[in-house]
């Protein structure tokens, strides 16, 4: 998977590049918006991350060239700006997802995932992971065997994380997926829930799958 | 007409633009008018009261004549007396007569009035128009008034005399030419007094205007304590003056609100940056082990994302103040909206041994509004019920449809808000007690978030609470709420 990467604020390029080659896509990066769009329009890209704020041609100027010509790269922007209306613009303009900074890393790799996820995933009738297994078409959940006593809302919760497992999961995208809550809410309430649902899925068990990614979210995986 | 004021009161403009001119302009056209229609109207008066004398005398005369020949025809001596002796008496109002028989011979004439008089002219205007005076000028210019009358002679009469009588005005028309110079020379004198005088009274009573605008333009933000003494002043400008006091006092307010906004922001914004910073520097001091570089890595990404969500709602205020800010209005269930916030907060309240319910009262209706700042709006509600409620309390949801407006009302038995504080809840970065937000992670901009939200919505936001007792916010917006079966 190759991602283009045209920002010109030095750190910012350094880091996406960092942490999505970690990630194991394989990355371009551009400073300026014209010489995005040459390398845009020269390499086969599945997907360009495109900052707003760019010198000699802006964000907008590059999307709206790109869509022009034949290119079939999908479009993430990043802007400073989450004013309703840019948003509304980007889209108009043919981007394919919307990212506002200051933007968790981990939000980013979510979007980006989800964007090159080739297919949907096709529908799990259980999910399993370690002694735990969820089904989904019962809704229940057990572990070891023995049934976890859920509230509707928890049992979303561990089916997210469970469904996304290894994916570092920010508060404010937990929020989103599970309480409807789009914006960014009091996100130490999310904290509590996860507390709650661990105290009945993790606690009881001595291996862990709900893990702290201190100051980045949460991530779902059986310890090594 | 009025003279222009040398000295204007604002320099830059030009003088027909300065209220003192205007004023003063106005003061003088008033009076000039004045004394122009009393003078003319007097003028008026005495020319026709003079006219009507000099009338009334002729026709007096004639009708003496007339009489003495009608009853007295042969009495020459009273004929003689009446039309040559007269008027010689006279010296000021010299009038002359004319007998003539049926033939226009002259009978008798009083002495002089051929050679004042142009007889021939005088004949041929009587002639047409009998027994009206007529205007004619005298052989030296002079002007008199003249009359013709034809009289029937004895009682049966016999035959008919004509009789012509000229009286010299010129002391009338002295008279009037008298009065007139005296006219312009008071209107030349009120000409220049009155725009003088006008202009002395209204730039006295400008005096105060020019004094609030000089206290206008000395004040600048440093000194908005600055007021305008007002006493003395008439009442209309005492009350601008008073106007002009409060709305400084109102700037002073909001600036100074505004100043310590401005120094909380930097105060917010400073501890986190000071975190990472000091953490940072600390850290790179000398080498660590993998998990010390990392506590501080992960330390200065928290303090990292409580930057952002700062920033996040700063600019949301920002943005919530900005006419250009649309709402994306939609039709939202009022019900399922607050069942939605009690749902994600369900587990903290829980945790804090509170019961968050959503009131069995509460309407099931629609209603056309944003649906994620209303419930941005509530969330930040339940967010600080729930932190300020102690333990076996209550926090309660309910939204009620009033007419023409919707009104949701998040209420708890918690500690309350000093009375003192209440006013000032909805400030940014306000908080009743600094020392427990920092802990609960609030940057202080809830209830402002809130009230944003709400005056986007054309509503408002408004807070009750007694110590001790619990706090009881009430959101109302005009949203015309469509009732759900």
């Amino acid at each position: 998977m190759k991602i283009l990467v045209i920002e010109d604020e030095v750190k910012t390029a350094k880091f996406l590049k960092r942490g999505l080659s970690e990630a194991g896509y394989v990355i371009d990066v551009a400073a300026d918006g014209l010489e995005g769009l040459h390398l845009a329009q020269e390499v086969d890209f599945d997907l360009v991350i495109l900052d707003v704020m760019l010198p000699v041609l802006d964000g907008w100027q590059v999307l709206a060239r790109l869509r022009e010509t034949e290119q079939k790269a999908l479009v993430l922007m990043l802007t400073a700006r989450d004013a309703v209306h840019e948003r509304v613009r980007g889209f108009e303009l043919g981007a394919d997802d919307y990212l506002v900074k200051p933007f968790a890393f981990s939000e980013l790799l979510a979007r980006v995932r989800s964007l090159l996820r080739r297919s949907t995933p096709r529908p799990q009738d259980a999910i399993r992971m370690a002694d735990l297994e969820i089904d989904l078409l019962r809704h229940r959940a057990t572990r070891a065997g023995q049934k976890l006593e859920l509230t509707s809302k928890e049992f979303t919760l561990l089916t997210l994380l469970a469904r996304r497992a290894g994916e570092v999961l920010s508060r404010t995208l937990i929020a989103e997926s599970v309480w409807d809550m789009n914006f960014d809410s009091d996100t130490n309430v999310v904290d509590v829930n996860v507390r709650r649902l661990r105290s009945k899925v993790d606690d009881p068990f001595p291996v862990k799958l709900i893990h702290t990614v201190r100051g980045a979210g949460y991530v779902f995986e059986a310890e090594p | 007409m009025s003279s222009k004021p040398s000295r204007s009161a604002w320099p830059a403009l030009p003088p027909r633009r300065t209220l003192a001119f205007r004023l003063s302009a106005a003061y003088s056209l008033a009076g000039l008018l004045l004394v122009i229609l009393a003078t003319a109207s007097l003028y008026i008066v005495l020319r026709t009261e003079l006219d009507r004398s000099t009338e009334l005398f002729l026709a007096d005369k004639l009708h003496v004549l007339r009489t003495m020949l009608r009853e007295r025809p042969d009495d020459e001596d009273a004929l003689r007396e009446e039309i040559e002796l007269e008027s010689q008496a006279r010296r000021y109002q010299q009038f002359y007569i004319r007998l003539l028989d049926e033939h226009g011979v002259p009978i008798m004439t009083t002495p002089g009035m051929t050679e004042q008089l142009d007889l021939a002219e005088l004949v041929g205007r009587t002639s047409s128009r009998s027994e009206r005076s007529i205007a004619m000028a005298g052989r030296h210019g002079q002007p008199f008034r003249i009359t013709g009358a034809t009289v029937a002679v004895g009682t049966p009469a016999t035959h008919s005399d004509t009789v012509q009588i000229a009286i010299d005005v010129s002391q009338e028309e002295e008279l009037l030419a008298r009065y007139r110079l005296w006219f312009w020379g008071i209107l030349l004198v009120t000409s220049i007094l009155f725009p003088l005088v006008g202009y002395r009274i209204a730039r006295h009573g400008i005096r105060p205007v020019e004094e609030i605008a000089a206290t206008a333009r000395r004040i600048t933000s440093t000194n908005l304590r600055e007021r305008i003494a007002s006493q003395g002043y008439p009442l209309e400008l005492e009350s601008l003056a008073g106007t002009f006091n409060e709305m400084l006092g109102r700037l002073e307010e909001s600036f100074e609100r505004i100043s310590r906004f401005t120094a909380d922001i930097a105060h917010d914004l400073r501890t986190p940056v000071n975190n990472i910073r000091g953490e940072a520097e600390v850290a790179l001091a000398r080498s660590r082990t993998v998990d010390e570089y990392r506590d501080v890595l992960e330390s200065s990404l928290e303090e990292s994302v409580r930057l952002s969500e700062l920033i996040g709602d700063l600019l949301f205020l920002a943005r919530a103040e900005s006419p250009l800010t649309e709402l994306h209005r939609e039709s939202v269930n009022i019900g399922e909206l607050l069942t939605t916030v009690r749902d994600y907060y369900e587990a903290s309240a829980t945790d804090a041994a509170i019961s968050l319910v959503v009131n069995d009262g509460t309407e099931r209706f629609n209603a056309q509004l944003d649906r994620s700042l209303m419930l941005r709006a509530v969330s930040n509600l339940v967010s600080n019920a729930i932190a300020h409620t102690p333990p076996g309390g209550t926090v309660t949801l309910a939204a009620t449809n009033e007419d023409a407006a919707i009104r949701i009302e998040v209420f708890d038995t918690g500690v309350g808000i000093p009375a003192e504080a209440l006013p000032r809840v909805f400030d940014r970065f306000f908080r009743v007690d600094p020392s427990r937000s920092k802990s609960s992670g609030g940057t202080g901009l809830g209830l402002a978030i809130v009230q944003s939200i709400l005056t986007l919505h054309g509503g408002s936001a408004e807070i009750t609470s007694h110590l001790g007792r619990g706090t009881r916010v009430m959101l109302r917006m005009p949203a015309p709420a469509i009732a759900t079966r």
